[in-house]
């Protein structure tokens, strides 16, 4: 019941968990009557009223002057944005262990990450009832969260929502989705966010949304996504295929050799694109200001970037930056792009057999922050390996919960063709009607 | 000595190329959004507009057109680039391998493509406490940048070349003289070896300033036996003189990337689709090979307007073409500005007769100029036609020789006393025939009484 949620509850919730990075002050225009339901937006999400600093330093206080289109529509429908949730800054990380305010906690296992980028979105969306969190996926960044916290990440195809107020990570991979707590909520808000908008030319191109209408009767299940997997994620997973099966579900067992291209292909091409959107941040226009404005602008900017960006960012930067440079770019970029044709293609050759291509969402059950501490960055990118591939292809995909090891969820991710969202909306019925998903204990 | 050049015009649409600010402010920072001050979030929008006349522009320069376009970043961190990224075009262009005619000569047309233009910095403050003011009006402002083969052999004919493109580029896409102040060139110049850009040079004159002061430093290095080395300079308007801008000697690495904010546009379809008007030159030309005439009086008529072109065609149907050109630089372009004003069919259908009148030697010379001036004062025409009434002529010397009798009788003894008659009918009819018509009609009458 919306009319329980007041300022003092979201207080307590993100003392003790850290979801937002911004909160609200005032819950006086949550009403019953008229009826409003409660939102957030991921961080790297615009919006009037809140600041936007996409987990980074170099943002802060930065107030942006209008509201993406995404937050537009909901306040439309009669939202009313409660917070901005946090994430790795500009998306970049898998744990939400990168961000400049604070890191949000598991609600299963405070000794646990959220998953990442979109932490906040998952763990407030596992917290609190009747909430929808805006999420955005760059490669990975909603299914991984919200298998880390136990809840729904659904990201649409490319194009489905216009990203106009979405402050950039790798704007070709770039999706804003959700992250709810029932496939209901799918139904609901999905016809919200999406739709063309002229204002993001890239979302100009698509079709209507279906939601109805498409009954999955198979899955193809690569045998490499199987492979390096912790053995309580293959077991769970192996499981949900069984039950599935019961639900009607054939799991098809395929080769699929091109996933073990898609992540180097992936980190050259959103390094690539990181480093450019990056570039913009040089303590003039907006965010924070360098000190020493009477230096030459090569000092000053590099003052400021290096002060204010985190160790993540400046890796991505220098990472993309090498990938663009001349003697390079044939080498890295060029071919990264030929990669991610030939993926497409693979999952498009899959999907001729088969409705959807399953595999597990993460490797690992969410680990805890003693761990990730000890972890390589190349060790963290590694963990991306089942994520990433259907980012790259732009294809709708959906991770739900399938099991539980240790009190920690485990998820199950179905990636459909392009502009194919209604498939996953009948996976996600089928399945979340017999699986019982457990939300851990709010506050009272 | 080779020069090739890289031409930025600035395309005259009324909005931004990536957002909807107005390309017309004047107070700086007052037509500025989130999308040209590159704030996170916001994302371009491609104006259809400059699409299109950059698309014109290609083809004009008999350009190869692809089916598609796109565009790319281009990355350098610059204070007058609010996103440290510009948006242009790398491996895409809006055309390539194109031609221009300059004097008969052909100058290769490597790529034409479109961009946007960063802002505009402006320092201030005496020397030693300067600052630097940034006027974010003009970022995003299209662009069109023309990129010349080193097809160009002295500073004037580079000169000609941006003179004479401008021209076209006026009467296709409507730039302005603005426009054509603004213009900026990067021009690259060698005279014997390593090439020398020289960048930044605002508008025509500045050109060829810039080139002749490039040249000669380059050829008096070369005399002195030094070496001339690949480095950026930049031309000091003031004191007219180019300078190393000490950048690095290698070629900047922009780390060019796609656009993947924008996609493909269909350039191929577009410009199929589109007419081909005549340009003002190349009108010039067919004018000069048609009519036999000399290109210079041609272009002298397309330039002075592209209607006066056509009355000058019109004339050339009616009357030799000789004769047509000396009326239509004469008389009608004295009277150009206020002949455009009321030009319409029957303006157009008067003068024609005007000059056929003089060309048959109907009417004198300065008749015609009379009547041509009443025209573009807008007199009644009717008042033109009445005064070429047939028979008038004719009764103003018998008029005159009843009163003064005396006239007959002289003549047979003394021819000139027909003087004192011709010199009445001038007189009376002002100008209206010529003098020979004149002598000849007081002759005829004369010999008849007697």
């Amino acid at each position: 019941m919306s009319c329980h949620l007041t300022v003092e509850k979201l207080v307590t919730l993100n003392e003790r968990y850290h979801p937002f990075s911004d909160l609200t002050k005032d819950l006086s225009d949550l009403t019953d009557y008229p009826p409003k339901f409660h939102f957030s937006a991921k961080d790297n999400i615009c919006a009037l009223g809140f600041q936007a600093r996409a987990g980074s330093k170099i943002l802060d206080g930065y107030r942006p002057p209008f509201d993406a289109t995404v937050v537009r529509k909901m306040r439309e429908a009669d939202g009313i944005l409660i917070g901005k949730t946090n994430m790795d800054e500009f998306g970049f990380g898998t744990f939400c262990t990168n961000s400049a305010f604070g890191v949000p906690l598991n609600p299963h296992d405070v000794e646990r990450s959220c998953g990442g980028s979109s932490g906040g979105a998952a763990a407030i969306a596992a917290l609190l009832e009747k909430h929808v969190s805006l999420a955005e996926s760059t490669g990975g960044s909603i299914s991984c969260p919200a298998s880390f916290c136990g809840v729904i990440g659904f990201t649409p195809t490319y194009g489905r929502v216009s990203r106009y107020g979405l402050i950039d990570y790798a704007n070709s991979l770039d999706k804003i989705g959700l992250i709810v707590r029932a496939p209901s909520d799918l139904r609901r808000f999905l016809p919200i966010i999406s739709g063309p908008d002229k204002k993001d030319p890239t979302s100009c191109v698509q079709p209507r949304l279906e939601l109805d209408g498409f009954k999955v009767k198979s899955v193809a299940v690569p045998e490499e996504a199987l492979r390096n997997l912790d053995p309580a994620v293959l077991q769970a997973f192996e499981a949900a295929l069984g039950k599935l099966k019961e639900q009607g579900i054939e799991a098809h067992r395929v080769s699929m050799p091109s996933l073990g291209f898609a992540l180097a292909a992936y980190y050259v091409l959103a390094t690539s694109e990181a480093s450019t959107n990056l570039a913009r941040y040089k303590g003039m226009l907006f965010g924070v200001r360098g000190g020493h404005i009477d230096q030459s602008f090569n000092d000053y900017f590099s003052e400021v970037r290096s002060a204010n960006f985190g160790k993540e960012a400046k890796r991505r930067v220098l990472l993309g930056t090498y990938t663009r440079m001349v003697g390079f770019r044939d080498r890295y970029y060029l071919k990264a792009l030929a990669v991610r044709q030939l993926i497409i293609k693979e999952y498009q050759g899959l999907m001729e057999r088969d409705d959807a291509v399953l595999t597990p969402t993460m490797p690992f059950i969410a680990p805890r922050f003693t761990e990730i501490a000890k972890m390589k960055p190349l060790e963290v990118y590694q963990a991306d390996f089942l994520t990433v591939p259907p980012n790259l292809t732009g294809m709708p995909h959906i991770s739900l919960p399938c099991g539980y090891h240790d009190g920690m969820p485990i998820g199950m991710q179905f990636v459909a063709p392009h502009w194919e969202e209604r498939r996953l909306l009948d996976v996600a019925d089928r399945w979340c009607g017999e699986f019982k998903i457990r939300f851990p204990g709010a506050i009272a | 000595m080779m020069i090739g050049l890289e031409v930025h015009v600035q395309l005259p649409t009324r909005s931004k190329l990536f957002c909807s600010c107005s390309t017309s402010a004047e107070e700086p920072n007052s037509s500025i959004c989130p999308t040209c001050l590159g704030f996170p979030g916001s994302r371009p929008s491609l104006n259809r507009r400059a699409l299109e006349m950059g698309v014109e522009i290609a083809r004009f320069l008999d350009c190869k057109i692809p089916e598609e376009v796109w565009f790319s970043r281009k990355t350098y961190f610059y204070p007058d680039l609010p996103k440290n990224f510009q948006i242009t075009q790398y491996d895409s262009a809006l055309g390539t391998d194109g031609c221009f005619i300059v004097n008969d000569k052909s100058i290769g047309i490597w790529r034409a493509h479109l961009e946007e233009d960063p802002g505009r910095i402006k320092r201030v403050g005496k020397s030693g406490e300067e600052v630097s003011l940034i006027d974010y009006n003009r970022s995003g402002i299209p662009l069109v940048e023309i990129v010349t083969a080193p097809d160009l052999s002295s500073p004037e004919e580079a000169r000609t070349f941006l003179q004479e493109l401008l021209v076209e580029l006026r009467h296709i896409i409507g730039t302005t003289a603005g426009d054509e102040q603004s213009v900026r060139v990067d021009a690259n110049i060698s005279m014997d070896g390593e090439r020398v850009e020289v960048k930044n040079i605002q508008g025509l004159r500045n050109l060829e300033k810039a080139l002749k002061f490039e040249a000669s430093r380059q050829f008096k290095m070369h005399e002195a036996g030094m070496k001339v080395v690949r480095e950026t300079r930049r031309y000091d308007e003031e004191r007219k003189v180019t300078m190393s801008s000490r950048e690095k000697e290698t070629e900047e690495d922009y780390g060019y990337i796609g656009e993947p904010d924008l996609g493909t546009f269909s350039v191929g379809a577009m410009a199929r689709s589109m007419s081909t008007a005549e340009t003002p030159l190349r009108r010039a030309q067919r004018m000069a090979g048609h009519y036999a005439l000399d290109f210079g009086k041609m272009r002298q008529i397309v330039l002075t307007s592209m209607p006066l072109a056509d009355l000058f065609e019109l004339l050339a149907q009616r009357v030799e073409p000789e004769i047509a050109l000396a009326w239509t630089l004469g008389p009608i372009s004295a009277n150009w500005s206020a002949l455009l004003s009321r030009l319409d069919d029957q303006v157009k259908e008067d003068l024609a007769s005007i000059v056929v009148l003089i060309a048959n030697r109907e009417i004198t010379d300065s008749e015609a100029r009379r009547r041509i001036g009443a025209l573009a004062s807008g007199e009644c025409p009717s008042d033109l036609s009445c005064a070429v009434e047939d028979g008038l002529l004719d009764s103003i010397i018998s008029t005159y020789i009843d009163e003064h009798p005396q006239v007959v009788k002289d003549y047979a003894s003394n021819p000139k006393s027909a003087n004192s008659v011709i010199g009445h009918v001038m007189k009376v009819a002002k100008g209206k025939y010529n003098s020979q018509e004149v002598v000849e009609a007081v002759k005829k009458e004369i010999e008849k009484r007697n």
